[in-house]
């Protein structure tokens, strides 16, 4: 960041501006941009997710709004603005309104700490990783409170059922981030991409000592976002809509919204701590000029977050919805056992010095 | 099926073809029948009103080893004893039979109205009954 | 420690009811306690209608008992006046007729594979099943002009001869595919597995003493198939599915190896048609027409369970009552029983695995 903070004073004091205005801009622009970016990233990934969802379906998906129906999420998002904000009766107001920002908080904070490319990582700090992991779970907190405010039992039972898996999906996830925290000696998401630099490229990449923990971490993350097939929380058949059931509108756009922007956010997660985040995969950059690599470093980045993106709809369109009991018996009898054998495999790597 | 000890016991009933014509004690019938012969299901209760607010009601009993079908007629007044507790699909057929003719089995403590609204007065399969739109639940004005 | 229940209105507006099924349901988390099915909202009077209007008039509604499977209770009603008049259909019309129900049967199982798997929370077995229903329905449309309520069958016979049996070819040839391709995807998929297997249990005696028929019934391992007494079946070869485990899995399993027999049932009467000569039928004049006073009744093996007709004419030309048995009807009230006990969304599953339609619930 230092070195974009540089060129900015620089860029502002050859127009004779004064530091002062570009110390307090520059903490701002990043938040602009994030949320931008988190706007269209999730109107593409929307659009993505009904596309595949039509082809691995055999439909043609949207096709309608736009060239191919590329525009129909923008569409969509247009008339969730234009749709009346209904409030039924006898929810508490304060918290039904409070819960859909709410959920959003989390979202902007932990798109700022991903380490977009050398250079590009809003908020820098030694214990990013921790952090992160806070920021991953509090979504939940939000759903918490549209199920307790909505005044309606399927919202609620759904609030329930994702507090409950939240929780129990958390702790496989805290072990696998453990364990990459051993491999790297650090617990700075650009020190954990850094440690996976090798001259081989992608064999430098934790997936290959961890592939245990890639597929729990995998696994734990659906479960954290609510995806198929760990989709209990609004499981559509079930709970109508879950915890969202009586939003509508703008407030219903922002959960959906903020979802999609976890998904987004958890798969540049799991790039940065498994598939060597913005390295490139055979070693060597494709730019040579120092500007064009940090792009080539968010291509890099956003490849792999689309690739695990992917294989997330994929999951979506074959598997059948756990039952409630698996899911939990999962998390405890299988996931958090193995996370625990992940974590003994990476100190021995780590002591035998392999990596 | 030989029915020649059923109807030494039960002496008022008409045998015709395969359906019994009973005047009453329909229990007893009943779990005579599934006692001696090898009757496992009830498919059915069929009700025909027979005017004056007599219904009859024709039990429609199947043996799945001997597949054979079996009928058990009775007429009654407006009120008659439950078999839900021996056969649980009578439950069934009995709120309906409740819901469109109007006949009370006692012992079936669930009957409700089911097709019909809850106030809607009058059971629509009988002959006597007058279907008269002002009647209908839209057009109650408590209804509205 | 007190233990707080609460009520829970499933339905009528829900996505897995099917319709407009409304389940009251006690719960104690998600726990169920107590289930009260709630139904009539789809009344709309079939047997009161049938009393005031003639049989012609009336045979066009009987499709709508059950809008999945409307060939099975024109068949009956049909069956009702021929019993009555004392008509032997030719063998073309009986081989029409077999085929039409086999064909509307697929249709019918193939609606419930996808919605069932819908409830379980799997999307894309919906668009799968869909597809081939699509065909099977095109078919119809281009043979009756209507895609769900044929109105094809007539007194004494069919409508016209039947035509477009390259069709029906195609769609025999690439069904067994396709049910290869969905019990890939479904069948041994562990997920399934763990929400079906031994879930929803359904055991001999509860279900003759719930009167539960049809597939629901054969899956629990009770051999009761009226097929295999009826006139229309006489001289096809072919095969009950029965399976022992009583299950939400015995009950997919089954209907997807019965989509199988309907092929193979099928197949016969295609080969019979290709080459039988033009129909030739005599059809009973509708006008006026007139049952002799006595009862009547019949019955046959409808996708969701033993569907059956009573007639009662007093010599008139409308009936004096008209009684429908609907095999969902006693599904529903199955769930009474089958839903206590289990967990909100294996009570799902277990619900959906009855192939519960609503207007043949509520007629």
């Amino acid at each position: 960041m230092n070195y974009l903070y540089f060129l900015y004073i620089e860029f502002l004091s050859r127009h004779n501006i004064p530091k002062l205005f570009g110390d307090i801009t520059f903490y701002i622009i990043p938040f602009c941009v994030i949320a931008a970016a988190l706007i269209i990233a999730v109107l593409i990934l929307v659009l993505a997710e009904r596309k595949l969802l039509g082809f691995f379906t055999q439909r043609k998906g949207p096709n309608r709004v736009g060239f191919w129906g590329v525009l129909q999420t923008l569409a969509d998002a247009f008339k969730l603005l234009c749709k009346e904000n209904i409030t039924p009766k006898g929810v508490d107001r304060f918290l039904f309104n409070l819960a859909p920002v709410i959920i959003f908080i989390p979202v902007m904070t932990a798109l700022g700490i991903i380490p977009y490319s050398a250079e590009f990582t809003f908020v820098n700090t030694q214990t990013n990783v921790i952090l992160y992991l806070i920021l991953a779970a509090f979504p939940v907190f939000s759903i918490f409170l549209a199920g307790w405010a909505s005044n309606n039992k399927y919202s609620l039972l759904g609030a329930m059922r994702s507090i409950s898996q939240v929780l129990s999906y958390e702790l496989p996830i805290t072990f696998v981030v453990l364990s990459i925290v051993v491999l790297a000696s650090s617990m700075n998401l650009t020190g954990i991409t850094l440690a996976q630099f090798s001259k081989w490229g992608i064999f430098g990449w934790f997936i290959f000592p961890c592939i245990l923990g890639f597929i729990i971490m995998f696994i734990s993350v659906l479960a954290e976002l609510n995806r198929c097939p760990f989709d209990l929380p609004e499981a559509e058949s079930e709970l109508v809509c879950g915890y969202n059931t009586e939003y509508s509108g703008m407030r219903f756009a922002l959960f959906y919204l903020g979802e999609y922007a976890m998904m987004f956010a958890n798969s540049m997660f799991i790039s940065v701590l498994f598939l060597g985040g913005y390295l490139p995969p055979f070693g060597k950059y494709l730019f040579s000029s120092s500007f064009l690599i940090y792009f080539e470093q968010a291509f890099w980045l956003f490849l792999k977050a689309g690739f695990i993106i992917f294989i997330m709809i994929w999951i979506r369109a074959t598997l059948p919805r756990l039952a409630a009991f698996d899911l939990l018996k999962f998390s405890w009898a299988v996931l958090l056992p193995l996370s625990i054998i992940n974590l003994f495999i990476a100190v021995l790597i780590k002591m035998g010095g392999l990596v | 099926m030989d029915w020649s000890e059923f109807l030494r016991i039960f002496n008022d009933c008409e045998l015709d073809g395969n359906k019994i014509i009973i005047k009453s004690k329909l229990r007893e019938v009943i779990n005579f029948v599934i006692a001696n012969y090898t009757y496992n299901m009830l498919k059915e209760i069929i009700a025909n009103d027979k005017g004056e607010g007599k219904t009859e009601l024709i039990y429609h009993f199947y043996s799945t080893d001997d597949e054979e079908d079996m009928f058990i007629s009775i007429t009654v007044d407006g009120e008659v004893e439950s078999i839900a507790d021996i056969f649980k699909s009578a439950a069934a057929d009995e709120n309906e039979i409740y819901d469109l003719f109007g006949v009370k089995f006692i012992g079936n403590e669930n009957l409700k109205r089911l097709y019909m609204p809850e106030d809607w007065k009058g059971f629509p399969l009988r002959k006597d009954y007058i279907q008269d739109d002002t009647r209908l639940a839209w057009n109650d004005d408590n209804n509205v | 420690m007190t233990i707080t229940t609460f009520k829970l209105n499933l339905g009528p507006q829900h996505p897995s009811t099917h319709g407009v099924l409304r389940l009251v349901l006690e719960l104690e988390g998600e726990k169920i306690l107590s289930c009260e099915p709630d139904i009539g909202y789809l009344h709309r009077g079939m047997e009161k209608m049938a009393e005031r209007i003639s049989y012609i008039q009336y045979l066009p509604t009987v499709d709508r008992i059950d809008y999945l499977a409307g060939c099975f209770y024109s068949e009956l009603l049909c069956r009702i006046v021929e019993n009555a008049l004392g008509v032997e259909l030719p063998d073309k019309v009986r081989a029409i007729r077999v085929m039409l129900l086999e064909l509307n049967r697929i249709a019918s199982h193939l609606l419930w594979v996808g919605a069932f798997l819908m409830d379980l929370g799997a999307v894309s077995p919906f668009f799968y099943a869909f597809r081939e229903r699509e065909m099977i329905l095109r078919y119809f449309e281009k043979l009756t002009g209507q895609r769900m309520m044929y109105n094809y069958f007539v007194f004494g016979g069919v409508r016209k001869d039947i035509d477009y049996l390259g069709d029906v070819e195609e769609i025999i040839s690439i069904l067994p595919e396709k049910i290869d391709d969905y019990e890939k995807i479904i069948t041994e998929n562990p997920i399934f597995l763990r929400r079906t297997k031994g879930k929803g249990m359904l055991d001999i005696d509860t279900a003759l003493n719930y009167a539960v028929t049809g597939v629901n019934l054969r899956a629990s391992g009770m051999d009761y198939d009226t097929r295999r007494s009826d006139y229309l079946y006489r001289g096809f070869d072919f095969g009950v599915v029965i399976l022992d485990e009583g299950d939400a899995w015995a009950r997919y399993k089954a209907r997807i190896m019965e989509m199988r027999e309907s092929v193979n049932i099928i197949h016969q009467a295609l080969e019979y048609l290709k080459i039988s000569p033009a129909l030739e039928q005599k059809l009973i004049n509708p006008v006026n027409l007139k049952l002799p006073a006595g009862d009547y009744y019949a019955e046959i093996e409808a996708p969701r369970g033993l569907a059956s007709c009573f007639v009662r004419s007093t010599g008139e030309d409308k009936p004096y009552r008209l009684k429908w048995r609907t095999g969902s009807y006693y599904s529903v009230n199955l769930l009474r029983k089958i839903l206590v006990g289990e967990y909100l969304n294996d009570a799902i599953a277990i619900a959906g695995s009855l192939d519960i339609i609503l207007p043949e619930v509520d007629k």
